[in-house]
């Protein structure tokens, strides 16, 4: 994380020396056609270094000198313009992984926890809450699964099915609504960490003395 | 934040009368700037809030499960728990219920949590329950997960 801002910062910065460095860079077409993105802006850059000798062979040191000062502010502003703007967009950027993971989290652990509790009671009281013994064998392989997973094993697990899930990156820019955390852990149900919680909600149904609340509080 | 409309040397050379123009520049840069700062910017919030909700939503789900096996074997067999575990798994109930678990800028959340963990271990120390809850409570999560 730290490393890829590092790394944007600086290849920014590096990018913007560089066309300090030169005298008649035509940077200056861009402010006529504000550039959409990043790509668009180099890429024009890369254009007019090409031809920018037929261009500008001619120009006056005025025009150089112009262009010159132009580019400093405009780098000057860039840099400063970039940092407010990460400051601004940071915490909105947080929320909305944050509201995107919580709720499948949430059912991991509601797993973990259950099972976790169950397998520490004391056997004549399994056996008053869940009376058939091939339940409470399901209880008891359930925490072995989940158990064998520590936090960042889950983690990584989830991160994996994240960046394969394509519809991920279509909703980022969409508030997570209730109804879109809904939606999200239904896509992610047929990954591994979402049928542990698939087994737990199915084994509760038959075991119905264990009342734990499923749905995640608002 | 550090605005710059000019640079130190720009009284000292024939540019004076360019001010007005520098700071327009400024000004583009820093539209640019800005525009690209803030599609960084949201990206990485959304890797470390990707992270840190899930990290959030297992300690609560992990609660969440463990209270209600506690709560069904207390009403099983009341005589079982002390009247003081019985309170204790009520409390943590009753912060589970009102955990504001989509709202992370919420002021109570790193209270309540805190409340959350204090009574897990409370219950379990005098359950003599040897929960792994590993994660969270061993502080085990050192290993950083890309997104």
């Amino acid at each position: 994380m730290e490393h890829n801002i590092a790394e944007e910062l600086y290849s920014e910065s590096l990018r913007f020396s560089q066309l300090e460095l030169s005298p008649s860079s035509a940077a200056h077409n861009d402010h006529q056609l504000p550039g959409n993105d990043e790509t668009d802006l180099l890429d024009k850059d890369g254009l007019a270094w090409d031809d920018s000798d037929e261009v500008f062979g001619e120009s006056s040191d005025l025009d150089r000198e112009w262009q010159r000062r132009h580019d400093q502010f405009y780098t000057i502003g860039y840099r400063d313009g970039v940092i407010a703007g990460k400051e601004a967009s940071a915490q909105e950027g947080f929320n909305i992984g944050f509201k995107q993971s919580v709720p499948i989290g949430y059912n991991w652990g509601l797993v973990k926890g259950a099972t976790s509790a169950f397998a520490c009671l004391p056997d004549e009281l399994k056996e008053r809450l869940v009376e058939d013994q091939g339940h409470r064998d399901k209880f008891q392989d359930l925490y072995k699964s989940v158990n064998s997973l520590s936090t960042p094993d889950a983690l990584k697990l989830f991160s994996d099915e994240i960046m394969s899930d394509k519809t991920t990156q279509q909703s980022k820019a969409a508030e997570a609504s209730g109804l879109t955390a809904g939606s999200q852990v239904q896509s992610l149900e047929p990954s591994r960490l979402g049928s542990y919680f698939a087994e737990l909600r199915s084994l509760l149904i038959e075991c119905p003395a264990i009342d734990v609340r499923l749905d995640m509080s608002p | 934040m550090d605005v710059r409309p000019e640079p130190a040397d720009a009284g000292s050379d024939i540019f004076d009368s360019s001010l007005n123009l520098e700071d327009a520049h400024f000004r583009e840069g820093y539209a640019d700037g800005h525009r690209h700062g803030v599609a960084a910017g949201t990206e990485e919030g959304r890797q470390v809030g990707l992270k840190t909700g899930f990290e959030t939503g297992e300690e609560l789900g992990f609660y969440r499960g463990c209270v209600g096996v506690w709560g069904s074997a207390i009403r099983a067999d009341p005589t079982r728990y002390s009247a003081r575990v019985q309170k204790s798994v009520r409390t943590m109930e009753a912060l589970l219920d009102g955990y504001p678990t989509m709202e992370p800028e919420d002021e109570r959340v790193q209270e309540m949590m805190g409340d959350l963990r204090l009574k897990f271990r409370a219950v379990c120390a005098s359950l003599g329950a040897k929960l792994e809850n590993r994660g969270y409570l061993k502080g085990v999560d050192n290993k950083d997960v890309e997104f």
